[in-house]
């Protein structure tokens, strides 16, 4: 195995660290892939998932506490209308967006690199987006009448107002959920299949053979499978750059200095495949440790995801500039008291400066290969950039809000317990569901490692035959 | 190794499929047409009062015009319910022994009001005024039905806000002359009435929210 | 239902008597005054179930198919006039001491919703204030007192007539010797006739008066200048300069919102029309203050000297011989001093001075003495006789003397909450107690009931027959607008039955009096008018100009004692719960500081510059210790107030109050000596714990961060900033299509910053006339106040003594709505008329609207505020205004209610809507008329004059929102001898 992987190296100078370790063969990739799914469930699994899922029973107690009491029961008020409601929201799409870049974009651009990747950040990607849904729902005073923002033809002779943003959410967000679920979803028929065959116990092949819709493998089958996993890939590349660009209208289409600027779809799309990416290293480093993954999540993809996110960042760090340039450049009053005296300056100042050694400092450290290759400078600089999205939010947000206009109506916003627990409650929530997905689902395709084997042998043989 | 599944597996799996998406519409277009029903819209639901008050008996046999009792209807939001004493005027001569009266009788003596149940209820946040309506020609037919054929009385309209906004788009249809505003059955005698009407009483039927919601 | 007995159906012309009401008291034996029968189990039977069923609108959004209501109609409907969902106005008066406020209170079914001003009134001219408008609370407090309780045991009301004149009848032998009263003060000709007769039938029992917001000073002065103690009332259409010694005119007393229209109506700036001028030297920013062209800092105790330096520039520059006497030469502010006197002499006999109640009887001598010198008295102020006795703290003294002495066998208490209000070495409450029998009429439970053997529930005004007299003597007949919610007596009758007339009746008695006094043949029909009208007519009563005694007023201006060494101590009348008496009204409590902004609060104010002095902030817990007495408050440091003085707000700090105002704020009362109830020397602070005070402030920020918001021009530059304010107004570029409001109405309102005084009368009003909730102090603190319209504060300048500019602000109906085009679901939209609807049923609380909102005037139900409601309190909504849920946004819609009603009205009498027909809830109470609404398509409206003002602009104009609302800027007429402050 080892000089094999030696090999390699010698045949592709130009790509030193290979995205593949080795050449193992169908069974041994199935056993070592779908290791996890058969083996007895492990202790720290089951530690991790007991305080997951505590939390996300949090989140089941402090939505239920809302919706019995009212919103009131948050931070919000006047002037500060919206808050970690929305900051959560916005910060989950964005989180949501590395898996349909990885899946659909790098397919089409056939990066290899994306094959071991790609199952992680579509999970990663629904269970975000589910995330980011709870907030549309349960943010408004009457989460009851919430079905009043969908058109159906209602005895009130009434339809929704077309022309807020809020409305074109509804529409991007859900989407959005439904393509990556099937886009997810038709990935994994394969290995279903495979699942279903390995499989010792019937009650499992049963339970993987229904969801594996008959998949047989069959020259028929994979055919068809290509067309629509193409097909999909085609729909949801625009809406990498369109769900967000959406989701930035809700600010970008009002006239509050800071959310009035047309930067904001770019800088929120960038900003949305900054934090993906980041949330997809915060997760796969600890998993492909675990599950001994190295071999097919090689250093390569976390490097590549490493510069990824150095552009990304920039592009971000770009989009910051141009705010305040056009504040300056604006002259006008209100947009330069925010961005250069409120942000700064103001009480929630602090945060603005934490978002901008989060978002603009730390991803600069990828500019060097050993930081690009340091797991723990990948984890930790991942971990910062999330928090760095979050408090982007809420400089966007809530300092935005709370001093606009009138002085006369300006006013603080203090989170809440039930605040936090919501929060807290998402990620506990998304933890839980993407731990039942390691164990239950092979967690890097098979089927799409074996294929890239067999394109790496053809490319050596031809090789070889020079 | 033996096939998992048999070949019916398949047409099952789709069955199961198509039954929940048919399920899921159904559901969907159920509400949507139990809001469009009388069932849904209580309408033609007789309700039974404390006193079985016919109006076939008093419109259409003894010929009392509406507003006798109705006293608020072209002066106030509300029509009114007729106090006891207003039943009494007549009910003090006639029928004074009969038993179905006693509630009346038992309400004017003792001063306890006679619990009527709403037929026509529109929710709080509408601000509905008969007044306005009558005053523009507008019967009372035309909501309530024949009032005259109804041994207890119902809910003849939909009452729902799209057949509010209905007759705000185009009221001239419903109007008719001040003299037959209370008259039962009444029918244009000629076509184009209702236009007339509508600049005679310079009908201004608003469909702005504030309206009917404040 | 009997009520409403009196009064004049909704246009205020048609006046008319019920016959239900005569039969009604055919039907009843003659012991409860009209309508009253039904009280005790009747309302909750009978009234209550007519009042709900009859009236569509209480309860809240809930919607979705509740089952089938049930309707409670008439048994014997009352007069025609009784429409289910028509309104019906009932004229009364709402006394302030011994001065009357005319009122017009709107009912629906009986059922008081609305209070009024009574344009009729010399006192109102139609405008009513926060105080008049939050009586209508307390009429439904569901914790007014019930029945009546002696030694613990609850007495039926015929058996507690029985007591009381067992009880008087003891008192017979020895000509009431031990038998005694302490009633509040009133003018009311009826109570002054039932004392007289009770004095004659018992000749050696005593009457004590209190109020504790007194004018024992004013008398006092008076009495020194003129021989006799004197009632003076302002006149301010003819004043051109005032000079208020430490006298807040606009912000207190009876007469407040008549001042307000007639100084505001000489405040238009523009040819022909002379502003007046008004310095004002006080120590705390009062309202009068705040709109003063100069105000003069200086210690309460500063005032008489500096009211001298005037009188003494006045006798050596402008030869006025008399104020030699009472002159002295100033020590400090020469130059504002000389300033004035120049002005004042300037204009003569068109010239003001007055002094406020806390200034001792000096002051108000020696103003006097200035007015009559200029010989302004008798035209910018008149005088008329003052009743004798002291109603201050020195009555209680007397009282609480004989108390001790052990002379009292019966006190009799109608005064309000005496215990509380006295102040603390007078210890009336550890007295009472040795009182065998201490009768206590109160509308609810307080810290003298407590104290006192026999409680009697007091009916509300509003329940029962009275008269009162306003300023200038004019009587109003007080009737009831409804029959008692609870089993109560009202004054009228508990003193009656020292007369054994207790069970005639309210009604009666009143009648009789009158009755009586006119002695005309057609009494009943003239009765009728003078209800109606709210006015008994040739009851003035006419103003004297007695002559001024020179030399005893100068020798009280030299005797006068010298102010207490150290700081001073400077006790003032809560802006809101005055002396307490609105402690337990919500409204009052969250109702905004009018200067501070503070609710649920007070606080030992001080100035900047004494702050750092002591080393203190705001926020502080500090420990005030004076003669002994001591009480921890926290401390506001007040932009504008003067050094070395502590202004103590009085009336918080209640110890039973109910849980509306049971230990809110601290109790500055506790620090009060009779002999110095307003002006003290000697305070002492220190500093406790380091906890900061939690305050819940509407408003955080007061400067306006060099942003054109609320403009103030001086006079003098007014054309100068024609260009600025151009840039201000007009049309502005926009790739949108201009809508059309030809051809129909076209709301709009314009605010004149110039007239405004802040007195926040507008936000009550508001609140009242649109059900708008009460959120407690948390939410204040989490800043998710209700109020629709608000006034927002803004301070420039020197902050030692800024200059002051109040700026009421409720949606200004936007013809662009940044809130419309974000709404998902359309509950916020444009009416053809360009009313910017809010549709409370339709929202789902998104808050996008609020957040797009510049101007931030929009509100949202965080919570439920508005349950749990009790009977009564759901007696008191407005019927024709939706009860907003929880989570739904809400905001002013320029009273569209109102203008629904007028429109119906109008249309189906084919009639067109007049100018000034549909007044908005904030313009009809507004005092100063800074408010005016109307249709901006007729080109007569006096909207529309405003409009094209030059003084008009827009606020945040250039976001393109083009607000229906706009404003006149704030003109300054300062005098060019003194530049700014």
């Amino acid at each position: 195995m080892a000089e094999t992987a030696t090999q390699v190296e010698r045949l592709d100078p130009l790509d030193p660290i290979p995205v593949l370790a080795g050449r193992p063969g169908d069974r041994e990739v199935n056993d070592q892939l779908f290791l996890p799914v058969w083996q007895q469930t492990r202790r720290g699994w089951l530690a991790l998932f007991a305080i997951t899922s505590s939390l996300a029973g949090l989140l089941v107690l402090a939505i239920s506490y809302t919706v019995a009491t009212g919103i009131g029961v948050w931070g919000n008020n006047i002037p500060v209308g919206w808050a970690f409601d929305i900051i959560n929201f916005v910060w989950w799409i964005g989180i949501g967006h590395a898996g349909t870049l990885i899946s659909a974009i790098l397919l089409l651009f056939q990066q290899r690199w994306r094959t071991s990747i790609n199952r992680f950040a579509e999970a990663m990607t629904l269970f975000a987006v589910m995330q980011a849904l709870i907030f549309p729902a349960l943010h408004t005073g009457r989460p009851w009448f919430d079905f009043w923002l969908f058109p159906y033809p209602s005895t009130l002779g009434l339809w929704p107002n077309f022309k807020s943003p809020l409305m074109w959410d509804v529409f991007a967000v859900n989407t959005y959920f439904l393509v990556s679920l099937m886009f997810w979803y038709v990935g994994l028929l394969p290995d279903l299949a495979a699942l279903r065959d390995t499989s010792k116990k019937r009650g499992a092949r049963i339970a993987y053979g229904i969801f594996a819709l008959g998949w047989r493998g069959s020259a028929r089958h994979w055919r068809h499978y290509r067309i629509a996993y193409l097909l999909l890939a085609g729909i949801s590349t625009p809406l990498v750059l369109s769900v967000h660009s959406v989701v930035s209208f809700d600010f970008a289409v009002s006239l509050l200095p800071g959310w009035h600027t047309t930067i904001f779809p770019p800088y929120f799309v960038a900003g949305a495949i900054f934090s993906g990416f980041a949330m997809v290293l915060t997760l796969v480093i600890p998993a492909r440790k675990v599950f001994g993954f190295e071999g097919v999540i090689t250093a390569k993809h976390l490097e590549n995801m490493a510069k990824v996110m150095l552009a990304t960042g920039l592009m971000v760090s770009y989009g910051y500039a141009v705010e305040h340039f056009n504040a300056w450049y604006s002259g006008d009053h209100f947009e330069s008291f925010l961005f250069f005296h409120t942000r700064q300056a103001g009480p929630y100042a602090p945060v603005y400066w934490l978002m901008i050694f989060c978002n603009v400092v730390v991803p600069n450290v990828f500019w060097w290969k050993k930081a690009r290759q340091s797991i723990w400078a990948l984890w930790i600089a991942s971990i910062l950039v999330n928090v760095g999205m979050w408090t982007e939010r809420f400089v966007i947000i809530v300092i935005s809000l709370h001093r606009d206009f009138l002085p006369s109506s300006w006013a603080m916003y203090y989170p809440t317990l039930v605040d936090w627990s919501i929060y807290v409650g998402t990620l506990g929530m998304f933890g839980t569901l993407f731990l039942l997905f390691l164990r239950f689902v092979p967690s890097v395709s098979a089927s799409e490692v074996k294929e890239l084997r067999r394109e790496l042998d053809h490319e050596a043989h031809a090789r070889a035959a020079h | 190794m033996s096939a998992l599944f048999r070949r019916r597996a398949n047409f099952v799996f789709r069955l199961v499929l198509l039954a929940v998406a048919v399920a899921g519409a159904g559901v969907l277009g159920g509400l949507m047409i139990y809001a469009r029903v009388p069932a849904g819209n209580r309408q033609f639901e007789e309700v039974v009062q404390p006193v079985q008050f016919d109006h076939r008996h008093h419109v259409a046999d003894d010929a009392i015009d509406c507003r006798y009792c109705h006293q608020g209807v072209e002066r106030g939001a509300s029509a009114g319910i007729p106090s006891t004493a207003l039943c009494m005027n007549c009910h003090a001569q006639i029928w004074n022994k009969s038993p179905k009266l006693e509630p009346v009788r038992e309400s004017y003596f003792t001063g306890k009001p006679i619990p009527w149940v709403r037929v026509h209820q529109v929710p709080d946040f509408v601000y509905f005024n008969h007044a306005i309506h009558v005053n523009k020609g507008v019967g009372c037919e035309t909501c309530h039905g024949r009032v005259d054929k109804m041994g207890a009385v119902y809910q003849f309209a939909p009452l729902t806000m799209g057949w509010c906004i209905d007759c705000h788009r185009d009221p001239a249809p419903n109007l008719r002359p001040q003299e037959a505003i209370t008259a039962m059955g009444w029918t244009p005698d000629r076509p184009g009435l209702g236009q007339e009407l509508h600049e005679k009483y310079k009908v201004h039927s608003r469909t702005s929210c504030t309206t009917c919601h404040r | 239902m009997k009520l409403p007995i009196y009064g004049q159906s909704t246009d205020g012309r048609e006046h008319w008597r019920s016959l239900s009401e005569r039969e009604q008291r055919r039907a009843h034996p003659s012991e409860f005054p009209a309508g009253a029968a039904e009280a005790p189990e009747g309302f909750s039977r009978r009234g209550f179930l007519q009042v709900l069923g009859a009236s569509v609108a209480l309860a809240g959004l809930e919607a979705c198919r509740p089952p089938r209501d049930t309707i409670h109609p008439y048994v014997r409907s009352p007069e025609r006039e009784v429409v289910p969902g028509a309104a019906l106005h009932y004229a009364t008066a709402a006394e302030w001491g011994a001065e009357a406020v005319g009122l017009l209170v709107t009912t629906y079914e009986g059922r008081p919703t609305k209070v009024e001003g009574n344009p009729d009134h010399p006192a109102s001219l139609g405008a009513s204030g926060t105080f008049e408008q939050a009586l209508l609370l307390d009429l439904y407090d569901p914790r007014r007192l019930q029945g009546f309780v002696r030694g613990g045991q609850p007495l039926a009301f015929r058996s507690t007539l029985r007591a009381l004149s067992d009880l008087a009848a003891s008192h017979r032998g020895d000509g009431g010797a031990r038998l005694r009263f302490l009633v509040r003060e009133s003018g009311s000709p009826l109570l002054a006739d039932l004392r007289r007769r009770i004095q004659a039938r018992y000749p050696r029992a005593t009457f004590h008066v209190h109020e504790s917001l007194s004018s024992d000073e004013v008398r006092e002065g008076t009495r020194i200048a003129f021989g006799r103690p004197m009632e003076p009332r302002l006149r301010l259409e003819g004043a051109r300069v005032i000079l208020a010694l430490d006298h807040d005119f606009l912000g207190l007393g009876a007469e407040r919102l008549r001042l307000a229209r007639e100084y505001a109506a000489r405040r238009t700036p523009g040819p022909g029309a002379e502003m007046n001028r008004l310095y004002a030297a006080e120590a705390h920013l009062s309202t009068t203050g705040a709109v003063a062209d100069h105000r003069i800092r200086m210690r309460s105790s500063e005032v008489l000297s500096f009211a001298r330096a005037v009188a003494h520039r006045l006798a050596e520059k402008h030869g006025l011989a008399a104020l030699a006497g009472c002159g002295q030469k100033p020590a400090v502010r020469i130059r504002e001093a000389e300033a004035v006197a120049d002005d004042l002499a300037r204009v003569g006999a068109e010239a003001l001075v007055t002094a406020g109640p806390r200034q001792p009887a000096a002051v108000h001598a020696v103003a006097a003495a200035v007015n009559a010198a200029l010989g302004s008295a008798g035209r910018t102020v008149e005088y008329r006789p003052a009743p004798p006795g002291p109603t201050g703290p020195a009555s209680l003294r007397a009282l609480a003397d004989a108390v001790g002495a052990g002379q009292v066998d019966t006190l009799v208490v109608t005064a309000r909450n005496p215990v509380y209000a006295a102040p603390a070495d007078v210890g009336l409450g550890e007295l009472l107690a040795r009182v065998p029998n201490s009768l206590y009429l109160a509308l609810r439970e307080d810290e003298t009931s407590q104290r006192c053997s026999f409680v009697l529930a007091a009916s509300h005004p509003f329940e029962s027959w009275g008269d009162a007299r306003a300023a200038d003597g004019q009587v109003t007949i007080c009737q009831p607008l409804l029959s008692p919610l609870f089993e109560s007596i009202s004054e009228v009758e508990l003193l009656a039955s020292f007369l054994d007339e207790g069970d005639r009746g309210g009604h009666r008695v009143l009648q009789d009096l009158w009755r009586s006094r006119s002695a005309a043949p057609d009494f009943d029909v003239r009765w009728e008018r003078w209800l109606a009208r709210g006015l008994v007519p040739d009851t003035a009563v006419a103003p004297e100009v007695p002559a001024v005694r020179a030399g005893e007023v100068a020798a009280a201006a030299r005797s006068a004692p010298a102010p207490r060494e150290g700081l001073e101590a400077s006790f003032v009348a809560d802006p809101k719960l005055l002396d307490g008496r609105f402690a337990e009204n919500a409204w009052m409590q969250e109702l905004p500081d009018p200067i501070t902004k503070m609710t649920w609060d007070n606080a030992a104010l001080l100035s900047p510059a004494t702050a750092k002095r002591l080393g203190l902030e705001s926020g502080q817990r500090v420990e005030l210790r004076l003669r002994g007495r001591k009480v921890e408050a926290p401390l506001w440091i007040a932009p504008g107030h003067a050094d070395d003085t502590v202004t103590l707000p009085l009336g918080y700090g209640r110890t039973v109050a109910g849980p509306t105002g049971t230990h809110v704020g601290f109790d500055a009362g506790r620090l009060r000596a009779a002999e110095a109830p307003w002006i003290d020397g000697g305070l002492a602070l220190a500093p406790v714990g380091r906890r900061k005070h939690a305050f819940a402030c509407t408003q955080e920020h007061f400067s306006m961060e060099g942003r054109d918001l609320a403009l103030t021009f001086d006079r003098g530059d007014l054309a100068g900033e024609k260009h600025r304010l151009d840039e201000l107004r007009g049309p502005l570029p926009s790739l949108l299509g201009q809508v059309d409001y030809q051809g129909q109405m076209k709301w709009g309102m314009a605010i004149d910053l110039t007239r405004c005084i802040g007195c926040s009368a507008c936000t009550i009003a508001c609140q009242a006339e649109n059900n708008i909730p009460v959120v407690g102090k948390e939410q204040v603190a989490r800043s998710r106040e209700m109020h629709w319209i608000r006034v927002d504060r803004y301070f420039s300048g020197d902050p030692e003594n800024p200059e002051v500019v109040a700026q009421p602000l409720a949606c200004v109906q936007c013809e662009r709505a940044p809130c419309e085009y974000v709404c998902p679901v359309n509950a916020t939209v444009h009416s053809d008329e360009g009313l910017n609807e809010m549709i409370y049923n339709r929202c789902v609380g998104t808050r996008y609207c609020s957040n797009n909102c510049p101007y931030k005037v929009r509100r949202f139900n965080f919570f439920e505020y508005h349950r749990p409601k009790s009977a009564t309190e759901k007696m008191l909504m407005n019927p024709d205004v939706t009860v907003r849920s929880r989570g739904v946004m809400e905001k002013c819609t320029y009273c569209v209610q109102r203008i629904e009603r007028h429109r119906i009205a109008a249309r189906i009498a084919g009639q067109e809507i007049r100018d000034g027909q549909i007044q908005t809830a904030c313009q009809q109470a507004c005092p100063s008329q800074a408010i005016r609404f109307g249709n901006l398509n007729d080109p007569g409206a006096q909207v529309t004059a405003w409009h094209g003002d030059e003084r008009r602009y827009d606020l945040l104009h250039e976001l393109g929102t083009r607000p229906r609302t706009a404003y006149l800027v704030r003109v300054r007429n300062p005098n060019p001898e003194l530049a700014h402050g």
